[in-house]
């Protein structure tokens, strides 16, 4: 029996669904049966990061409404073998499914699947309830910026009231100059308010938005930082101990030869 | 003043909440309201009476909300959005300011709210 994950934030535009492939592919990569579900439906995007756009022929909705068998809509992906993805519609809206059939949704998917990586929408509507509905672990997406933050302690409030406790934080897009020059909220300060447990830091690279429109996770990329963040968040998520990666400037080799002169 | 509040808190109808509120979250009570946890920006507090955070006020407190002047609020760090007491409303002033790092109660002095250190009995 599997696992179900929920990746959400509130708002929109932090993260979510290159977090969703990220975790996915990096849980792939590490063995596991993956399925990722798409719950956007009407601005479907999972399907597209994951470059897997033009292979879907059923969707969430034809699940649901028993179209269609629930392997059919199953997209397997280019690079794993045990990567999945159930893509939304994107001629229907929100309500084309209930919280209900999700909820039966996911139970059926954890009984053949490791993990199922459920995409939630912006918002806190019935896409939101959808999203939430199967799932047993969330995580919470942000950006160090004070609405995102805002956003994403109202979701916490309401994962909470329908349940689900303890989600886990991933911090999307820091950047360690700014928040050295004080210009950019830190971890700490976020962790302040939101008073939940870190899963991890996703430095701002700006490899993602080429991974993104190529349809490659930048977990695949070992020169990525937000690629190698990745991979260290799925590590965590598989209960191994890995410490947050030392995101300061590096500084270059001429400052580091002054620096050893100076010491000596 | 101090001895008046306390008193008054474990004597009548008080609210215990044993968690941070969120934004989005509102307690509304018709007595005192002690909160074991945050205030969060978005989220209030609406009491009768006095009103208590263990903890930092990021959001709004309205202590005596149905007109009592001498209601008070309390609370580990006061950094709040707004703070009311009885009909009065005030917030902080505009720009950054640091956040003081020790207990603090808001009460109306002579018509106006005010904001000071807070003195444990002794």
């Amino acid at each position: 029996m599997g696992e179900v994950l929920v990746i959400t934030s509130g708002k929109g535009g932090v993260g979510k669904t290159t977090t969703t492939a990220n975790i996915g592919a990096g849980l792939a990569m590490s063995g596991k049966k993956v399925v990722l579900v798409d719950t956007d439906i009407g601005l479907r995007n999972l399907d597209v990061v994951m470059g897997l756009e033009n292979r879907i022929v059923y969707d969430i909705v034809d699940v649901v409404r028993e179209q269609c068998r629930l392997k059919q809509a199953l997209i397997k992906d280019k690079r794993f073998d045990g990567l999945f993805l159930l893509p939304a519609a994107q001629t229907k809206d929100k309500t084309a499914v209930s919280e209900e059939q999700m909820r039966k949704l996911c139970f059926d998917l954890k009984e053949e699947f490791d993990f199922v990586v459920v995409d939630c929408p912006a918002g806190i509507e019935q896409g939101f309830k959808n999203a939430v509905a199967g799932a047993e672990r969330a995580i919470v997406v942000t950006t160090p910026e004070v609405s995102a933050v805002r956003d994403a302690d109202r979701i916490i409030g309401l994962l909470e009231a329908t349940g689900l406790k303890d989600p886990k934080l991933v911090i999307n897009r820091i950047k360690p100059q700014m928040v050295k020059k004080g210009d950019m909220m830190s971890i700490e300060d976020m962790i302040d308010i939101l008073a939940v447990d870190l899963l991890g830091v996703v430095p701002d690279d700006e490899f993602i938005i080429v991974s993104t429109n190529k349809g490659e996770p930048a977990v695949l990329d070992k020169n990525s930082l937000a690629g190698v963040a990745f991979r260290n968040i799925t590590k965590r998520i598989l209960g191994e101990e890995v410490p947050l990666l030392n995101l300061e400037p590096t500084t270059s080799w001429f400052e580091k030869l002054k620096r050893f002169v100076t010491r000596s | 003043m101090e001895k008046n509040m306390l008193d008054e808190v474990i004597k009548e109808d008080t609210l215990l909440v044993q968690k941070t509120l969120r934004s989005g979250q509102s307690i509304k009570h018709s007595g005192n309201v002690v909160v074991l946890g945050d205030v969060n920006p978005g989220a209030e507090v609406i009491a009768g009476g006095h009103v208590i955070v263990l903890g930092t006020v990021r959001g709004v407190v309205h202590a005596g909300a149905v007109g009592d002047m001498t209601a008070t609020i309390t609370a580990f760090y006061l950094n709040p959005t707004q703070l009311r007491i009885a009909n009065l409303i005030s917030r902080p002033p505009d720009g950054d300011r640091p956040c003081p790092d020790h207990p603090e109660t808001a009460r109306i002095a002579d018509g106006n709210l005010i904001i000071e250190k807070y003195q444990p009995l002794k």
